[in-house]
């Protein structure tokens, strides 16, 4: 009796790929190729670099699926997601930091007024704000914030305590308010 | 359980606005403080707004393609595999999750010296002088500052 690929979970999946079975890859990249992309994205902030992070992602589960160990007691997303922050990390790495807030230019000099500001503008600011949060906070911020992940499985994927999680969360989100209230005049502080 | 403002505050941030979504063992005592503090309330407006600014962040889809993309390039992939050195040690640290490829670099490089310094030892070895390096050493043994010792 033939099995739809698809509605076979992922260790099955991966017990498939691992002989080589293309059409298990292909479900397996169908199921997770969006929401792989989704994380990297809100890591890098770019269309192109997510798009290459999640490919180069997906190629190493298939040259190497003996990678992930299901013995190891990770769920596979668990896991693969790890995989993916792990290349923006790598990724972030390599790339020029951006320069300092002071760089950007305000129509007047007063960044405070946001009605100056417009949707772009408020974006760029926004997306600065964030990229100068450290790593862990970001990527804390990426998953439970904007992928709406919940906090365990965060720090699963982030390898961390949900302790050291949930601290992020809150740093990251103190950080972003104050500089949100100053610059763009949105919440209080 | 009684919440006070501080905790209501940190679930805020910790969990987000919407309080319906909190854990179970936190949602009722998070919503019966909600109900009886105007502070609180006012403390979550506030977060509400802020919530506002951060979905105002750019996002762009990926290529409806970007599926089938990964599928044709895992095809080519298999079949074109270089058997290098360099990919072996690059597969090894990525096995122990090392995530930086400097760090493969270095060691490949480590090897190599290794390998030469292997090399150099073997066909230079130390005990092997020759005889003009021996005289040089019998003049150094009976010369000492220009005086025969």
């Amino acid at each position: 009796m033939h099995v739809d690929p698809t509605d076979l979970d992922d260790s099955l999946l991966l017990q498939q790929i691992r002989q080589g079975g293309h059409e298990a890859f292909a479900v397996l990249v169908n199921r997770y190729a969006d929401r792989c992309y989704r994380i990297a994205y809100r890591l890098v902030s770019s269309k192109d670099d997510a798009e290459d992070i999640v490919q180069e992602a997906f190629l190493k589960l298939w040259r190497r699926p003996k990678l992930w160990d299901p013995c190891k007691g990770a769920k596979f997303t668990t896991w693969f997601y790890r995989v993916v922050i792990n290349l923006c990390v790598d990724h972030q790495r390599k790339k020029r930091p951006l320069g300092f807030l002071e760089d950007m230019e305000f129509a007047d000099g007063n960044p405070g007024h946001d009605a100056l500001l417009d949707n772009h503008q408020r974006q760029s600011l926004l997306e600065r704000f964030i990229s100068d949060l450290p790593d862990r906070q970001r990527q804390a911020l990426a998953l439970c914030f904007y992928e709406g992940v919940s906090n365990h499985d965060a720090a699963d994927m982030m390898g961390v305590t949900l302790k050291a999680l949930q601290s992020s969360i809150m740093r990251a989100k103190m950080t972003l308010k104050k500089k949100v209230k100053l610059y763009l005049g949105g919440g209080s502080t | 359980m009684r919440m006070d403002p501080k905790q209501f505050r940190e679930y805020v941030l910790i969990h987000g606005t919407d309080i319906l979504g909190w854990p179970e063992d936190i949602r009722t005592p998070g919503l019966k403080a909600l109900e009886s503090s105007l502070e609180l309330q006012a403390l979550l407006e506030d977060e509400e707004r802020f919530e506002r600014v951060l979905k105002e962040r750019r996002y762009e889809d990926p290529r409806p393609e970007l599926a089938e993309c990964i599928i044709s390039a895992s095809r080519r992939k298999k079949d074109k595999r270089p058997h290098s050195i360099v990919v072996f040690f690059s597969d090894l640290f990525w096995e122990f999750g090392v995530p930086n490829r400097a760090l493969t670099a270095f060691s490949v490089s480590l090897l190599i010296a290794l390998i030469l310094g292997f090399a150099i030892g073997f066909f230079y070895p130390s005990g092997a002088i020759s005889s003009e390096q021996n005289q040089i050493n019998l003049e150094a043994f009976l010369y000492c500052e220009g005086d025969v010792l």
